[in-house]
């Protein structure tokens, strides 16, 4: 015993010497228990835990629920259970994880040494006994664990670097450039002996202007009125016309939607929908409309809460505005894991659209591609953090103290009758319950009848299960219940539920976010994303690599109603010296304007997202943005007058060649209109649109097959020959768990997370719905009628369809075949104006 | 006309006859390209998905432990905190059914799967299966896309992806629910999630016309309908003229054509009318019972006949008792399931057998989590995603084997312990997909079905 004793000691002096001393020194910020020769096995043993085990499982971290500083909460174990069987090394999970017999073995990443081993099997079987309790804190080495430098190398990536506004280069065919946007594209295409395409055709042009900016086809006399018109500024008055359409916000307004995974239900199991979620929607498109600067814009959807403005309006606005923060889906069973979900679904929606940046991929791990640390990630989790959910009323104070006054009135007046109820029905349902209490298992019974004070721990929990969970169904309870009874019971209920017709009618609210008061509970790094892992107390932060220096969060004052994080951190997003908000933004407009972002990846300017085609192009228009006060309409303006912008479409051999996918911009890019704008065109050409805007969703038909649930999911759909449906597809009640087909197979998002790029699929069920559908069979019987009503002959009928769905007269030979298709038979006019939705002229944007 | 790449009718050519590598998955996603796929020589090349929905209990299915019923009544202890779904946990409660020894194999299987049983030596069972959540929303989405958070494709889009399509006329991915309705989370179980929807599962109704808005408007006729077709055909190609190398535009006229087949094709692929009368018997058809899965399981089978890579079929609909979600009544809930299940799930496995396609079609059986051994309300059991069965059977599967094991009262999955990825991994592997290598660029990330774990279940491969 003495040799072995002594092998022992000089063994675990030399362990220490190499292992503690040189390898895990750095990391080592625990304190031993002092460490004495005289001493026996359990010092050791603790010596062991404490360099290996306690950082994660003592005290600030209790990594799956698991404490390691004592005898008793090492028996008492963690998630897996308890952890120690003193005496049987081999039954006991610290053992067995840590020899690896079960797996992950520990710790993490490492193998722990033999001698090591050998100290803990020897411990737990000598009983596992402590000297005394690990007084170990490991603050220090946690925090130590969390800290990842930001190098000025990392800062140098080029979306990283402010913005600057280039001088346009000098190009050889000046006479093409008509703005700045010009000079740069075409410096690229030179670069590249390239020339750009050819202007396009006037009506391509009109055509093109109408869907980019409003989603609808325009009218033929507008197309005619353009054509006509010769004037040099004719284009740029038709951009301003267009501009100033209600339209136009609802079709830029649903690029923002996407964004912002913006949808009128909570999705998962019983997928609630969220009955004022449109008021955010309605804020979006008039924010487009008035051509609200970005920078507001970007504040109030973060913090329009924590705002302040000179008018109650807009303060309500605002508070709308805050439901960006809302919009996420949300988790059935509440946990705290589900709210760190939503508070990730937040943190990745609001980086990704404003910034650009991938942060969401820093919750359990520092970035993989970019220089995110997980303390960033943390940081602005802590922003967020506070924010709780609130169904803002939009009405005055004193509105809403009047109608809390008005319930209470009619809660007071139904109390004696709910009263009276409960005791006429009680007497029933505790007899029920005693008949169903008979029926129940043998040894439930038998748990019921043992006197609690002698039940076994499983009666225990039986008994109690029956207490809790033993229901008389109502069914059951009015079925057994006397004639006169029910008449009684008949009556009460008839007058809770006149009063109850007397209630107010709800105020109106909208989904925000507030704050319970200025100081915010704490929230932590969490290592390796469990909130079971919690490191350091968290400070707000932001993003470390785009901040110039590290970015202050003023303290609220005393009396304030949040902590003003969100406010601090909408500011620096929208600061100037921001290098990626007005850029990301800048190239949002270009990709919705050409298809593609000069970032091809809108979301995404990291290292793992494309490169700039044209770097100085995006840098000048970031830089212009801020310039013209954040305003989207005047970068439309900027872009759209470009002859960049106002190119032809068409094919070119020289450039197909050169460029393929048409990278430097030597053609404009034909582009295939979203579902939505599909099925609005077909309303506009049909002449049965219905124009109003904003309010509560609409529901299109769907079959019920398609979502027959009774999860409390539902569809009220409305017939397809409601005229209530056929208004813009902006405004069809977007439930998550139920989309409309005519959308989904044509790729609009699920919602679940934010879209920044459709994906533009070619499937054969999006023809066989356009093919098939009652709706679109419908609008072509309504489109028929409208060209009967609008033109005479079979012929003119056919030129007054080219033109209202396509801005364009027939050629000779559309119009041969069109005409003797349509003469065909009796629903030759009416097949006609179906082929007429299903052509690709009518679905691309020339 | 002579810059144009492909006549509208070449290109259809090219796509019927699919030479030269054109696949129509290729020219109908644009611009996103499938995977190259398989990777390796493949075991099986379809699928098909039974999913009981609601969670089956495994302690009452395929995971005997007699030690419940000799310890009823006592309190589940030592295993840590016990979570459960809806509160008030009560003691262990032994199963109400007995278990019989099935096939060479021995396996144990409870009375209420008696034709399933006798099928046991086609069978792998896994008894260590575990998963995350234990709400049914995230554990559907996790079992269907391998992860807990909606919005990743689900793994038919994956191997849809993956494998392209074997009949261009019918979708590669193809959903029945059941008929008490879907399953909770809806659409997303079956979404195409960041990939293009040409990978999107398209569900089919049993009844009536299986895809929406198959079928012309009522007055249309077959002639009529070409006719139109061809009308829209010439309109086109006046358009295509103008831009003849944009593939984008050629795909769209190709998939007029592809949709006109589809019209014919797919009501015939699952017109289990004129099926054999002994067919229909073995699958259950002639009984109100077992009719509605029964045939469900019957057009699974003529599906993945013609080509169709995967077809999920549901077991279970909406809530509590309308699926395997026996938080009420265990004897009531799983005995109703069982008996709409158990007699056409095996006559699946003989068909298949019979038809030379068992060797080349994976099946699998599984639910999203398992249920609790402890009672609920009595005589109901909660949720339990910590242990749970799954089976598999077909292709490139050791029938007759049993993997892993939960603990004496089947609370937790103890040894060899697989995970969804496990699972995952493991059925792409059979159809020759290796899923490391199986990625989805999506804002500038690799994504994968199994995200960055996963391991082939190698004890269960033939």
């Amino acid at each position: 015993m003495v040799s072995r004793d002594w092998v022992r000691r000089a063994l675990f002096l030399y362990n220490r010497m190499h292992l503690g001393m040189i390898r895990w020194l750095p990391r080592i910020l625990v304190i031993f228990p002092a460490f004495c020769w005289g001493d026996d096995l359990a010092r050791k043993a603790i010596e062991v835990l404490s360099r290996n085990c306690i950082a994660c499982h003592g005290e600030p971290m209790r990594m799956s629920k698991l404490d390691l500083r004592s005898r008793e909460s090492i028996a008492k174990g963690g998630e897996r259970g308890p952890a120690l069987v003193p005496g049987d090394a081999e039954r006991s999970r610290l053992y067995r994880f840590a020899a690896g017999i079960e797996q992950p073995s520990m710790p993490p990443g490492k193998k722990l040494a033999d001698e090591d081993l050998r100290t803990l099997r020897e411990w737990i079987e000598d009983g596992a006994n402590f000297a005394e309790p690990v007084k170990a804190d490991a603050h220090a080495a946690v925090a130590a664990l969390e800290e990842h430098p930001v190098t000025d190398e990392d800062r140098r990536f080029w979306a990283f670097q402010a913005p600057r506004a280039h001088v346009p280069p000098s190009v050889a065919g000046a006479g093409w450039v008509r703005n700045p946007v010009d000079a740069f594209v075409l410096a690229a295409l030179e670069s590249k002996s390239l020339a750009p395409s050819p202007r396009a055709d006037p009506r391509a042009l009109v055509r093109r202007a109408y869907l980019d900016l409003l989603g609808l086809p325009p009218e033929p006399a507008e197309v005619e009125a353009f054509v006509q018109d010769n004037s040099p500024e004719a284009w740029d008055r038709l951009v301003d016309k267009l501009l100033a359409s209600p339209h136009y916000g609802e079709r830029w307004g649903r690029h923002w939607l996407d964004l912002v995974r913006y949808a009128d239900s909570a999705g998962y199991e019983f997928d609630r929908d969220r009955p004022n979620a449109w008021r955010y929607r309605d804020y979006v498109i008039r924010a487009f409309n008035r051509d609200k600067p970005y920078d507001r814009f970007l504040r109030e959807q973060i913090a329009g809460d924590e705002m302040e403005f000179p008018t109650v309006e807009e303060k309500r606005e605002a508070i709308v505005a805050t439901g960006f923060l809302r919009h996420g889906p949300e988790a059935n069973i509440k946990t705290e894991q589900t709210r760190m979900d939503e508070l990730d679904d937040i943190i990745a929606t609001t980086t990704g659209a404003f910034l650009g940046m991938t942060v969401g991929c820093a919750r359990c791990h520092n970035h993989k591609f970019d220089p995110i640390p997980q303390k960033d990630y943390y940081r602005i989790q802590a922003v967020f953090f506070p924010s709780k959910y609130n169904q803002a009323p939009l009405v005055s104070e004193e509105r809403v103290a009047e109608h809390k006054t008005a319930a209470k009135r009619i809660d007071d007046l139904q109390t004696p009758w709910k009263k009276q109820r409960d005791e006429l029905r009680e007497p029933y349902r505790r007899r029920l319950l005693e008949e169903k209490k008979a029926k129940l298992p043998d040894y439930i019974q038998l748990a019921l009848r043992t006197p609690p004070e002698k039940r076994t721990g499983g009666q225990k929990l039986n008994a109690s299960q029956v207490e809790k969970t033993l229901r008389v169904e109502e069914k059951e309870l009015l079925a057994a219940m006397s004639a006169g009874d029910l008449a009684t019971l008949r009556d009460i209920d008839s007058r809770i539920q006149t009063l109850d017709a007397e209630r107010p009618a709800p105020l109106p609210t909208a989904l925000a976010v507030k704050e319970s008061g200025p100081k915010p509970e704490p929230s932590y790094f969490l290592h390796r994303g469990s909130p079971g892992n919690k490191g350091s107390l968290m400070k707000p932060g932001v993003l470390t690599v785009a901040a110039k220096s590290d970015f202050d969060f003023p303290g609220p004052p005393e009396a304030a109603a949040s902590s003003l994080r969100r406010r601090a951190f909408a500011e620096w997003l929208a600061s100037a010296e921001n290098p990626l908000t007005a850029r990301v933004m800048a190239n949002r407009i270009w990709q919705h304007h050409f298809g593609e972002g000069i970032v091809a990846t809108p979301s995404n300017f990291g290292d793992s997202g494309g490169r700039p085609s044209h770097p100085e192009l995006l840098d000048w228009l970031a830089a212009e943005f801020v310039k013209r006060g954040w305003s989207v309409k005047a970068m439309h303006r900027l872009i759209m007058t470009s002859n960049a912008y106002q190119m032809a479409s068409d094919d070119r051999p020289d450039g197909l060649q050169a460029d393929p996918s048409n990278v430097y911009l030597w053609r404009m890019a034909r582009r295939k209109l979203e579902g939505e704008l599909i099925r609005d065109s077909i309303l506009a050409v049909a002449g049965t649109l219905d124009r109003k805007q904003g309010g509560p969703g609409i529901f299109p038909y769907i079959d019920p097959a398609l979502w027959s649930s009774s999860s409390g999911r539902t569809w009220p759909g409305r017939p397809d020959n409601d005229p209530e449906t056929w208004r813009r597809s902006v405004y069809i009640h977007s439930k998550r768990t139920i989309p409309v087909p005519m959308l989904e197979v044509f790729d609009k998002p699920d919602t679940i997370g934010s879209c920044a790029r459709r994906n533009r699929s070619t499937v054969p069920t999006q023809a066989l719905i356009l093919m098939n559908s009652a709706f679109v069979d419908l609008q072509s019987r309504h489109f028929a009628q409208r060209l009967q009503r609008e033109a005479g002959s079979v012929g003119s009928q056919v030129d007054r369809a080219f033109q209202l769905a396509f801005g364009r007269p027939p050629s000779p030979a559309e119009k041969v075949s069109s005409t003797r298709f349509a003469e065909s038979g009796p629903h030759g006019l009416v097949d006609f104006c179906r082929a007429i939705f299903n052509l690709n002229e009518f679905v691309y944007i020339p | 006309m002579s810059q144009r790449l492909y006549s509208r009718r070449e290109l259809l050519w090219r796509a019927g006859s699919g030479i030269a590598g054109v696949a129509l998955a290729d020219m109908l996603a644009a611009s996103e390209r499938p995977m190259r796929g398989p990777h390796f020589p493949p075991k099986a090349t379809a699928v098909i998905s039974i999913f009981c929905y609601g969670g089956v209990s495994h302690v009452d299915t395929f995971d005997p432990k007699p030690e419940l019923t000799r310890r009823q009544g006592e309190a589940l202890s030592g295993v840590g905190e016990v979570v459960v779904s809806q509160g008030h946990p009560g003691a262990l409660m032994g199963s109400p059914w007995s278990f019989k020894k099935y096939g060479q194999c021995g396996m144990d299987v409870s009375e209420i799967f008696p034709h399933v049983g006798s099928m046991a030596d086609d069978i792998a069972l896994i008894r260590s299966m575990y998963a995350i959540s234990n709400d049914h929303g995230p554990a559907l989405f996790q079992m269907n896309t391998g992860s807990v958070l909606a919005g990743h494709p689900s793994m038919g889009s994956w191997i849809a992806y993956g494998l392209g399509t074997e009949n261009r006329n019918l979708p590669g991915f193809i959903v029945f629910s059941d008929w008490r309705g879907g399953p909770i989370g809806g659409a997303p179980n079956w979404g195409n999630g960041y990939m293009p929807a040409a990978y999107q599962g398209t569900p089919f109704r049993s009844t009536g016309d299986p895809i929406v808005d198959m079928r012309p408007p009522k007055d249309v006729t077959p002639q009529r309908q070409r006719a139109w077709l061809d009308l829209v055909g010439k309109l086109n190609d006046e358009h295509l003229r103008r831009n003849p190398e944009d593939s984008e535009l050629s795909a769209r006229i190709a998939s007029y054509e592809l949709a006109y087949r589809m019209q014919s094709h797919a009501p015939e692929a699952v017109d289990i009318a004129k099926e054999p009368e002994a067919t229909r018997r073995m699958y259950g058809l002639d009984d109100k019972v077992t009719e509605y899965f029964g045939g469900q399981c019957l057009m699974a089978r003529r599906l993945v006949e013609r080509g169709v890579r995967f077809v999920q079929v549901y077991s279970g609909g909406g809530n509590f008792d309308e699926s395997w979600d026996a938080h009420y009544g265990l004897k009531y809930n799983h005995e109703l399931h069982a008996r709409e299940t158990d007699k056409p799930i095996a006559a699946l496995l003989k068909d298949l057998k019979q038809r030379g396609l068992f060797d080349s079609t994976l099946v699998v059986w599984h639910g999203e989590f398992g249920r609790m051994p402890i009672s609920q309300r009595m005589v109901g059991r909660d949720h339990n995603p910590l242990g749970f069965t799954i089976w598999l059977a077909g292709g490139g599967i050791k029938g007759g084997t049993i993997v892993g094991a939960t603990d004496e009262f089947g609370y937790r999955a103890v040894e060899n312990r697989k995970s969804v990825n496990d699972l995952h991994a493991t059925i792409l592997a059979l159809l020759g997909l290796d899923h490391e290598k199986l990625t989805y660029r999506h804002n500038g990330r690799e994504m994968r079905l199994t995200d960055v774990s996963g391991k082939v279940i190698q004890e269960i491969v033939a």
